[in-house]
């Protein structure tokens, strides 16, 4: 029971990783996207449909980060050239990919693809415990265990991150310095935007094969709170996300053992539990907040 | 200052004026609308009587491998029956107020006959069956009571193809376990749920169905995720109550298990491990009923009011799908004979029939009617799961 | 004092420093009223923002083989020419404008309340159950006002949580309210499935229906129920109390800068809690107004996506309840043209969605000088 949970829990998570990774980068440089939602959405239509038409599922995820990239690509021409509000302009993209994903997904909600398929890693999933928990899965998990590291690794280790991080924490030392913060800005959100429609396509073209309208069902707002509760640290971001994924996955395991829980009590399980760690770690995730990300947070830090 | 004061208020007021204007306005645009109504309700025409125009609204896409795409089939049935009448479908339409007001749209381009399609349409389609008394309007899967003169509800008996597909589930099974997902506890999936068990259990006393819910009618994440934990759990036929279908059968296909289907054919989802389902053959009785109105004759028919197709009339609209490669002859034998017995009368559910606890439900030798069997809230022995 | 006036009527965004300059537009009513010319720009900006959409709206719909054109004159002939749409709009629109309000008076002290959705599902828990309890031992004005009360107490303590989270913890109040928001719907699936089902509903998930006493009259010759005027009410309140009192004053000071307004002794805290609180309970109340004048019983769709809107709503708006009124009626407007454009066009219904998205992309992106960041 405890490995059915954990192997749901990365199952379910690894779509929560991609977004909730995403997401940091973006909110690294300053720019908070609760559009998130939507860029999932458009990345698991976009990554169906790619994948419908050019039968190769790996071609269908770079269709679904594309998707991604552009809806967010939206999103950095609001806030950052146009100077929007962070939080209206994430929403409004989420009603926006809604609409669209809705007009443009009617046809493929029967079609069937080629997607990906569970594929065991030889030896390694016949170890008991660990075998089906972390290597009998669909290739994209197995991805995003090296994608959390790499884009710690980037962060924090190179000088892109270097950039992108001083774009969220002192953005006129990157001007001093002659660097565009709007560029900076501009590829964070994109980037962190593709990662979100990678998180789309894992849903439908990995772990669903199906594409239905608004699939993705409130896991993208989940990566954000995420980010902050990971306080934007990659690598917690891959323990956050596989501690959702434990939640989501609580409610299949419980209910197939029987035991006599209420469903609806399940479903509440993950969104508590956020509340409640937020709740403990509060203060403590502020102090790991970029400056940048502050100042959108909370105009009126001073209560 | 003062005069900044000055120009704000009057913009302000003008801006309240005009908002009372917009509400006055309404009214009588309104008692137009109303009086527009009021004669065709008064003159002798029946409702529906020389439909022109149908409307059908679904709540899901028209390509769902699933209970939408049936009714979709069933409108191509009419347009095809009926070439003079116009038939205006709407899928998609959500189970609140949206959908009142497309069927009022519906009505106002001229529907007379209006098919709600959706368990959650009920309110709805009250609401302008009791606007509408020209308006013959049809709700697929309620109960009401009374019916009003306009107004029915029909549906077929579902759980009797189910139990048909429940005793090939059992013959099939290996491990004695069956998986069941679905969406909501609402009394057609419980007996759903039962009559599954009870079929299963009619071949394979030890068999035990594991339900699972994912409180949505369509949320394939949390689908697959259900499924999975089922599969791992020692499940090897699967089968469902979900609105979209497709992820259950690929996942349960792809682990090597066998799929019992549900709304639709989707044998060509799992070739290997299609075992049988049940799907929706709307057509005839949505040319009946269109029929019985057209022809002014609706009022006091069998279809206003609760309609119930079963097996026993040879009508069901809801029908056992063809049998998967796998399934043996002694197979189709056993759910022969249980057609056979349910053609002559006989259900799923009579007596005796033990609740999850033991308890008695229903008695020995009785047999409930389908409106009781359509307000179940229970579980049967061999359940695993809990409503609610 | 005159700077007083000027914060008064500024737009409240995150990073918009104080003394910029409010945007041109129908509602930036003292530095605009001075000319008359001086509008102009802004209408034009308002006018191609609205035109942009529709042009994009229309590239998607003829991407989808669709015709743009007479997709359009689709969604202007249904929503706009039958009376019967015009007051499902204004019904439509009066928990909108509501909800929207919950947004406008957080925003005005920089609070972001995504919570409208949640809050609403709460308000009416909370009014459904105060009906239950009391229709056996009250008057109808009892039972009515009961369910008032109740509906905005509910809506303002769902707000509180993420009130008390922010002020105390200092999590981020849109994170927090838009979590809450599903927290309110499973919460209220578990009730209408569970112990709040209706028995006599033959087998459908909702909870018991309102006794007709209590459902709100509708104007004679109308579908339009009274509780539309408590909609138009609550915008004026708003409006008074955002621009005519010196709590509505002070929340504006801490939304322009918090740091300033602490500095100048402004009880920072009292005023960012008051703020989601009332938020919170304008949204209860529209949760009341769904289910005494609308839906008449809680089901699983109770409410649906009408917080969502609110908050697109009052970004039209920025922020101000009274055009509040009027992006709520529009928004309304696409919501319902949604429903008869896939019976003419075949479009998914949410394709209207479209619509709104870009008109507020739009609206966010252009009808206002571009803002410096500090």
């Amino acid at each position: 029971m405890i490995i059915d949970i954990l192997a749901g829990a990365v199952r379910g998570g690894t779509s929560i990783m991609y977004a909730g990774l995403g997401e940091t980068v973006s909110e690294r440089a300053g720019v908070v996207n609760l559009g998130t939602e939507g860029a999932m959405l458009v990345g698991a239509l976009g990554g169906y449909a790619v994948t419908a038409g050019t039968g190769d599922p790996w071609i269908g995820v770079l269709g679904g980060a594309l998707a991604g990239a552009l809806l967010s690509l939206v999103h950095a021409v609001l806030v950052v050239s146009r100077g929007a509000n962070q939080f209206a302009s994430g929403l409004t993209l989420y009603f926006l990919a809604l609409g669209v994903t809705a007009l443009f997904g009617a046809g493929f909600v029967s079609r069937q693809i080629n997607a990906f398929a569970t594929v065991p890693v030889p030896v390694l999933s016949e170890i008991p415990g660990v075998g089906p928990v972390l290597f009998d899965h669909d290739p994209l998990v197995y991805v995003a265990y090296v994608a959390a590291p790499l884009v710690w690794w980037v962060l924090y280790r190179t000088r892109v991150g270097l950039l992108v991080r001083t774009a969220g924490e002192r953005p006129q030392a990157l001007q001093v310095h002659g660097y565009s913060v709007t560029a900076v800005r501009y590829g964070a959100t994109v980037v962190g935007g593709a990662l979100a429609g990678v998180a789309g396509s894992h849903l439908s073209i990995a772990y669903t094969n199906s594409w239905f309208e608004n699939m993705v069902a409130g896991r993208g707002f989940i990566a954000v709170a995420l980010v902050i509760f990971a306080m934007w640290n990659p690598l917690r971001i891959m323990a956050g996300a596989y501690l959702f994924g434990a939640a989501l996955s609580l409610a299949s395991v419980l209910q197939t053992a029987g035991v006599a829980v209420n469903q609806f009590a399940l479903n509440l399980v993950p969104f508590v539990l956020t509340l409640a760690v937020l709740a403990v770690l509060g203060r403590r995730t502020l102090q790991a907040a970029p400056d940048e990300l502050l100042r959108v947070f909370d105009s009126s830090r001073a209560a | 200052m003062l005069r900044t004061r000055t120009v704000r208020a009057a913009v302000a007021a003008t801006v309240a004026a005009a908002v009372v204007a917009v509400l006055a306005a309404c009214s009588p645009a309104a008692s137009g609308a109303s009086g527009g109504g009021a004669p065709a309700a008064a003159s002798d025409v029946a409702p529906g009587e020389g439909a022109t125009k149908i409307g059908v609204i679904a709540v899901g896409p028209r390509d769902d491998f699933g209970y939408n795409q049936a009714v979709h089939q069933g409108v191509e049935a009419l347009r095809a029956e009926f070439p003079g009448i116009e038939v205006l479908d709407a899928y998609n339409i959500p189970e609140d107020d949206t959908a009142a007001t497309t069927m009022e749209s519906m009505v106002a381009q001229g529907a007379t006959i209006l098919f709600a399609t959706s368990y959650g349409h009920l309110d709805a389609a009250r609401q302008v069956a009791a606007a509408h008394p020209e308006v013959v309007v049809v709700h697929q899967g309620g109960l009401l009571d009374p019916a009003p003169p306009n107004m029915g509800t029909y549906f077929g008996s579902v759980y009797e193809p189910v139990y048909l597909a429940g005793i090939a589930a059992g013959a099939a099974t290996r491990t004695g376990k069956l998986g069941y997902v679905y969406a909501i506890p609402i009394p057609q999936t419980l007996a759903n749920i039962n009559a599954f068990t009870l079929g299963a259990r009619s071949v394979r006393p030890d068999a035990t169905v594991t339900a699972v819910s994912t409180t949505s009618w369509c949320d394939p994440a949390t689908q697959a995720d259900r499924t999975a934990s089922l599969l791992a759990s020692g499940v090897d036929v699967m089968t469902q109550h979900q609105d979209c279908t497709k992820t259950v059968i690929e996942a349960t296909e792809a682990a090597g298990a066998f799929t019992v289907g549900y709304h639709a054919d989707a044998s060509s989802l799992a070739p290997e491990g299609w075992l049988t389902g049940s799907e929706w053959d709307w057509g005839p009785l949505y040319t009946q009923i269109v029929r019985t109105a057209v022809a002014g004759d609706f009022v006091g028919s069998e279809f206003n009011g609760n309609y119930r197709a079963a097996m026993a009339g040879g009508e069901n609209p809801f029908v056992a799908s063809a049998f998967g490669p796998s399934v043996t002859d002694a197979t189709k034998a056993l759910v022969a004979a249980a057609a056979a017995d349910l053609a002559a009368g006989g259900s799923p559910f009579t007596g005796p029939v033990l609740a999850q606890d033991g308890s008695v439900v229903v008695p020995e030798g009785e047999t409930p009617s389908v409106d009781v069997i359509e307000q179940m809230d229970y579980f049967v022995e061999g359940v695993v799961g809990t409503v609610s | 004092m005159s700077q007083g006036t000027r914060a008064g009527t500024q737009p409240v965004t995150q990073d918009a420093p104080a003394g910029v300059d409010p945007p041109p537009g129908p509602t930036s009513w003292p530095s605009r009223a001075r000319s008359a010319t001086a509008w102009l720009p802004g209408a034009a900006r308002w006018a191609g923002a609205l035109l942009a959409g529709l042009v994009v709206f229309s590239a998607f719909v003829a991407a989808n083989g669709a015709d743009p054109l007479a997709v359009l004159a689709d969604i202007w002939t249904s929503t706009l020419t039958q009376p019967g749409q015009f007051q499902q709009i204004v019904l439509r629109a009066a928990p909108i404008a509501l909800a929207g309000l919950a947004v406008v008076v957080p925003a005005r002290a920089g609070l972001v309340n995504v919570g409208g959705e949640g809050q609403i599902v709460v308000g009416g828990i909370a009014a459904a159950g105060a009906a239950m309890w009391l229709t056996p031992f009250s008057s109808v004005g009892g039972v009515l006002a009961g369910m008032v009360v109740a509906a905005a107490l509910a809506g303002a303590a769902w707000a509180g949580i993420a009130a008390a989270l922010r002020l105390v913890v200092q999590v981020n109040e849109a994170v927090t309210t838009l979590l809450l928001n599903y927290v309110a719907l499973y919460s209220m699936l578990f009730l209408i499935l569970g112990p709040w089902k209706d028995p006599a509903a033959l087998g459908q998930s909702t909870s018991v229906e309102l006794v007709d006493s209590v459902k709100l009259p509708v104007f004679s010759g109308t579908s339009i129920h009274v509780g539309v005027v408590l909609a138009v009410v609550a915008a004026a309140a708003v409006w008074f109390a955002l621009t005519r009192t010196s709590w509505g004053f002070r929340l504006t000071v801490v939304g322009g800068n918090a740091e300033a307004a602490r500095r100048a002794g402004l009880p920072v805290v009292r005023l960012l809690l008051t703020a989601l609180l009332i938020g919170g309970a304008l949204a209860g109340l529209a949760g009341f107004l769904q289910l005494a004048g609308m839906e008449y019983k809680l089901r699983p769709t109770f409410g649906l996506t009408i917080g969502y809107v609110a908050f697109l709503a009052s970004w039209l708006a920025r922020h101000k309840p009274l055009p509040l009124l009027l992006t709520s009626f529009v928004l309304a407007a696409i919501a319902v043209s949604g429903n008869s454009l896939q019976i003419g066009s075949g479009l998914p219904a949410a394709s209207v969605n479209i619509l709104m998205g870009l008109l507020l992309v739009t609206v966010l992106g252009w009808t206002s000088a571009r803002k410096e960041r500090a």
